[in-house]
């Protein structure tokens, strides 16, 4: 293998860029308009244009025309699809991965359980006389979509047509599959490897448990709560699968483990490297990109089972562009600070400057930590959490830090449902405030430092006066007598946005952005936004009073409220023709109706008092 | 002198306190903010205040009027230096005395010399009643703040009036006679006869809010022009009212010089000098504190000896240095003459530093003419027309605070230190003066009430109490107040200088 064309972006494609350039491989990027500057364009030796990373025709093109022997295609995109394994193959180019037929094989879940039944594996019991409650899902699926649970047989048409309705649309094929829900299970995955001269090892299993509405966030590797005996009839039942069905390269054989009876189930197997695939390097010491390329350019496995041991533990932290305390929205925008943590695998493709679209996936980074055992880890992952920052959007950085310190998953009791029944409280902005304000107050001290009229509250024969910070509320900063607000602050480091304050006695950290009209703090990993209001913008706001009056003659179009009814501000209340023209009267703020006069096709003089709107006090 | 320095400290304190604690929170709990939160909030987040006479009234009508009821002061305003005139309602309901009529007619001149917008955060019930006789009838009572008004604003210079109490009868017209009014809502009234008034007059019932509140003045009379929920929002709109202003047409009158601090910190000002003014010491090391890196170019300094003259920077501002090292002779009249015809021929700012007995007296020297050379200082004094500044940094006495330009010469800005002393003379001079005149020059029971007298009229305090200056100023923060007057004063332009006859 001398060109490797890595058929994906982001950080998966710097990731096997990264081992491909330590193997003294070529490597080409693609890439569409969007990504015209992305970081994985860069990186790579050579780069084509493609219309998109989904077009097969394109990306075969590409990899024809950059004169690469062999195709990565990391995951998600085409990674699983048979017809780029075909299309490659037709071509005369490799594929990192296995082979069509296995893909087609294995990515229908019904024929998936039938090879797995076949080798010996243990699968979830089917049919809608497995008992209630039952999973209805899509043959084809993934990701989640056009899943249903169904506790009652009578909620059980409506949900198969519901997502009957969503596979069609997901996937182009509507075959649904009925199968025994569990309602507490964990999420455990065996990573296998074969090569093509028939050996198959495993590199243990994964424990990926801890997901919001079927999206991993933390996986951790080994998994900590299942028994000898059940990592022996996982990891065993993932080697002979892959056996059974001829498998070449990297794949993920997943298990559902049923809390309840702590049975494990076939679930599915992923063909293709899984984006939690680092916490196994972490423990095995393995590069598994490194053993794909090798077992694609046709080498024999260089490890046997004997070799693989497992050391310590890994957990990995996937940062996702969104806002998770208000409803897990995706976000876009442009970033202005990203700090990753130091001294701990990131495996990320995000830059300070960089335009994050809703276009592609929402997965910014993963933040991987490998400790002794899993409460070293634990701790080094929240750590890591803390010292990581990412301004200009919302992250999940903060969610991630909150959950990783949680007593939950402390004592690995999250289950796979846990995240979609329990809420994790947002975090207090009182300190992020603080160092907002603290931060505005030094930096208006900073301005026109060098002329006697300069901002650091001068007053004569007296200590210099506080600082008022407008932000969302006035906050009062004394620097000089070390208080914000009723809290005694002292500035223990600042320099480059990250400052260190002792506040109430600790010292507390955060990276801080202060902009002319907005303020941004990275602390705990999560970003706080506070709108810096234009000192010398229009404040003369109406103030109106509640009383509404014609503001022309003319004649009532329309009432539409009551005496005595609530309304809010801004609720048209009267129309009125005037002039040729009709006119809304508004509410001017929430209140109560009183003493309504407007009657429909009234005539009414300039100033006439319609109604009233009382206030609520 | 640090002593001096902490009991000025502890009496500013005392007095930016305000009105009692009860009158204070009799003010809080309506929703008002205190004064000088006012006036923090209308200016720009951390901006210095250089507020003037903050003494005013000290240890006058029986010590109850601190501040003499009103804050006024320069301070920044979105970058521009804008001059405050802020009632304290806590202290007599922000009525005016003597001395708060004396510091409103003040911060208009300094608004008037300086060219700088006035915001006037209104909250007073009128003039004090009881002295009616001193606040309302002569050319500098109250109706001379209504005359300025008109005339500042007819030279351009902003008049913008928040209304945020009281606003009654001859009050009434400083919102009225502003260029843009803000009041703010069930707080602020304005009326030219308040509910009792009208109900005596004219037997109408109503209240303070119909017969003048905000929505009132807001909607139907338009009085004002700007309605406000509460203080931080008045202020608020204050604030954009200011950033609307067409900014000032001409930067300063002079290049300016990049700032360097003095190589010696001017908190050793209380080391070098001696807290009696008696004991001499070299005006020179003062100069080495104030000025931009202690670099003190000196004019004529082997001639006049007793007054030091030369040029310097104070925050890159180019400053013409007039300072008393002695008592003034004619050599030093005559070279102080000089160096000021210089300062105004180049547009260089002056800055006095005050420390004078007089002149010298006695034959030789009555003889010599040393009147018409101090006349000749007085005169260039008095014509200059380059902003003046004064700082009494000792004694003032006698025909030399005219010489070293003394309040009647209209400097922009006086200060004293706590150290100072101003009098016509010494009271010991004084004593002996009069006991002679009287014919008895050795009774010491004569003497001695008058000796008294010169001892606590010749204090700051009883000078700042009365306006005599702009305040007492920590020596420390000479070069920062300094600065801060030499940046006012640069919005100003100078005009070309033309003196009276000199006498030969």
């Amino acid at each position: 293998m001398h060109t490797l064309l890595v058929a994906n972006r982001g950080e998966i494609a710097l990731r096997v860029m990264r081992t491909a350039a330590r193997l003294g491989i070529r490597t080409v990027a693609i890439y569409t308009d969007l990504d015209t500057t992305a970081p994985h364009v860069r990186a790579a030796d050579e780069a084509r244009h493609v219309s998109s990373y989904l077009d097969i025709d394109a990306v075969v093109a590409a990899a024809q025309a950059a004169g690469a022997d062999a195709v990565h295609p990391g995951y998600g995109f085409l990674s699983e699809r048979a017809a780029f394994a075909r299309a490659l193959e037709a071509a005369g180019i490799t594929l990192v991965g296995p082979s069509a037929d296995v893909m087609d094989a294995m990515g229908r879940k019904d024929a998936a359980r039938e090879i797995a039944v076949a080798a010996g594996v243990p699968v979830v019991p089917r049919g809608e006389d497995a008992g209630f409650p039952v999973l209805v899902k899509a043959a084809a699926g993934g990701g989640g979509k056009g899943m249903r649970v169904v506790r009652e047989e009578s909620e059980l048409e409506e949900a198969k047509a519901a997502a009957a309705r969503e596979a069609l649309s997901a996937f182009g094929d509507d075959t649904l599959l009925v199968e025994k829900y569990v309602e507490r299970g964990r999420h455990i995955e065996v990573q296998v490897l074969a090569d093509a001269h028939g050996n198959v090892v495993h590199l243990f299993e994964r424990d990926c448990s801890t997901q919001r509405r079927h999206q991993k966030v933390l996986e951790e590797a080994p998994a900590p709560t299942i028994t000898p005996e059940v990592r022996a009839l996982v990891t065993g039942s993932a080697v002979a699968l892959a056996k059974h069905v001829g498998y070449r390269n990297a794949g993920t054989v997943e298990f559902l483990l049923d809390d309840a009876t702590g049975e494990a189930y076939f679930l599915e197997m992923n063909t293709r490297l899984q984006v939690e695939h680092p916490v196994t390097e972490a423990i095995t010491g393995t590069d598994l990109v490194e053993l794909q390329l090798r077992v694609a350019d046709g080498e024999p496995l260089p490890i046997t089972q004997h070799d693989v041991t497992a050391t310590g533990h890994a957990i990995e932290a996937r940062v996702y562009a969104e806002d998770s305390f208000h409803g897990f929205l995706p976000q876009a925008g442009r970033t202005s600070i990203v700090r990753w943590p130091e001294g701990v695998r990131v495996d990320h493709a995000l830059e300070p400057e960089q335009v994050v679209s809703t276009s592609y996936d929402p997965m910014l980074g993963k933040i991987i930590v490998h400790g002794s055992d899993r409460e070293a880890a634990r701790r080094a992952l929240v750590a890591a959490l803390d010292h990581t920052a990412i301004l200009g959007l919302t992250t999940n950085v903060g969610f991630l830090r909150a959950l990783a310190a949680s007593d939950e998953f402390r004592d690995a009791t999250i289950d796979t449902a846990w995240l979609d029944r329990n809420t994790v409280p947002a975090p207090d902005d009182e300190l992020p405030r603080v160092f907002v304000a603290w931060v505005s107050a030094m930096l208006a001290a900073l301005e026109d430092g060098d002329q006697p009229f300069r901002s650091d509250g001068w007053r004569s024969g007296a200590d210099p006066a506080p600082t008022i910070v407008e932000l969302d509320r006035p906050v009062v900063v004394d620097r000089y007598a070390g208080r914000v607000d009723d809290l005694p602050v002292r500035q223990v480091y600042g320099a480059n946005h990250t400052l260190t304050l002792e506040v109430g006695g600790e010292l507390r950290t955060a990276v801080v952005n202060v902009q002319p009209h907005v303020a941004e703090v990275a602390y705990r990993g999560q970003r706080f936004v506070f709108e810096r209001p234009d000192v010398f913008g229009d404040h003369a706001v109406d103030v109106g009073g509640g009383v509404i009056t014609a503001p022309m003659p003319g004649t009532v179009l329309d009432v539409r409220v009551a005496d005595g009814e609530l309304v809010e501000a801004g609720q048209v209340l009267v129309v009125l023709e005037a002039m040729k023209m009709e006119l809304s009267l508004k509410a001017p703020f929430d209140g109560t109706v009183s003493g309504l006069s407007a009657t429909t096709g009234g005539q009414v003089a300039l100033g006439h008092t319609l109604l009233e709107v009382e206030p609520h006090e | 002198m640090k002593e001096l320095v902490e009991e000025l400290r502890d009496r500013m304190a005392a007095a930016r306190q305000g009105g009692s604690e009860a009158a204070r929170a009799k003010h809080t709990d309506r929703g008002k903010l205190l004064v000088r939160d006012r006036v923090d909030r209308l200016l720009d987040p951390g901006s210095p205040f250089l507020e003037l006479s903050p003494l005013a009234a000290y240890d006058m009508y029986g010590g109850g009027v601190p501040s003499a009821g009103v804050v006024t002061g320069i301070g920044r305003v979105g970058g521009r230096e804008v001059v405050v005139v802020a009632n304290d309602a806590t202290v007599k309901g922000g009525t005016y005395y003597p001395m708060t009529v004396k510091k409103h007619l003040r911060a208009q001149t300094v608004a008037a010399d300086n060219q700088l917008p006035c915001v006037y955060l209104v909250d007073s019930g009128g003039a004090f009643l009881p002295m009616q006789d001193e606040v309302f009838p002569d050319r500098e009572h109250f109706g001379r703040i209504f005359f300025n008004q008109a005339n500042l604003s007819a030279r351009g210079i902003p008049q913008i009036a928040s209304v945020m109490g009281s606003c009654t009868a001859g009050g009434a017209y400083v919102p009225a006679m502003s260029d843009e009014t803000v009041i703010v809502r069930n707080q602020g009234t304005i009326f030219l006869g308040g509910p009792p008034l009208v109900k005596a007059a004219t037997g109408e019932v109503v209240t303070a809010e119909e017969l003048g509140g905000g929505d009132v003045h807001a909607r139907t009379s338009g009085v004002v022009d700007h309605l406000a929920e509460d203080d931080a929002h008045a202020l608020a709109i204050v604030r954009s009212i200011v950033g609307t202003l067409e900014r000032r047409p001409a930067g300063a009158p002079y290049q300016l010089a990049p700032v360097e601090e003095p190589h010696e910190d001017p908190t050793t000002l209380y080391d070098v000098v001696p807290a009696d003014t008696r004991t001499p010491y070299d005006v020179r090391e003062v100069i080495r504190r104030v000025v931009d890196g202690s670099r003190f170019h000196e004019f004529k300094k082997l001639y006049g000896e007793t007054l030091v003259t030369g040029f310097a920077h104070v925050w890159g501002h180019p400053v013409g240095i007039v300072a008393n090292n002695g008592i003034l002779f004619s050599e030093s009249a005559l070279k102080g003459a000089h160096f000021i015809e210089l300062c105004n021929q180049r547009g260089i700012p002056l800055v006095f530093l005050q420390n004078i007995t007089g002149f010298m007296v006695g034959k030789e020297y009555e003889n010599g003419g040393i009147a018409k050379d101090g006349a000749k200082l007085v005169t260039a004094v008095a014509c200059s027309v380059v902003p003046k500044f004064t700082i009494v940094i000792g004694g003032s006495f006698g025909a030399g605070n005219y010489g070293m330009c003394g309040r009647a010469y209209d400097p922009r800005f006086l200060w004293m230190w706590p150290n100072a002393r101003i009098s016509v003379m010494g009271g010991e001079q004084a004593a002996s003066v009069l006991a002679t005149v009287a014919g008895r020059p050795d009774d010491e029971e004569f003497k001695a009430p008058i000796r008294e007298q010169y001892e606590t009229q010749g204090s700051p305090y009883y000078s700042t109490a009365r306006l005599w200056d702009d305040g007492i100023i920590d020596p420390a923060d000479t070069r920062r107040v300094l600065g801060m007057g030499l940046a006012a004063a640069a919005n100003a332009p100078t005009p070309a200088p033309s003196y009276g006859i000199f006498r030969m």
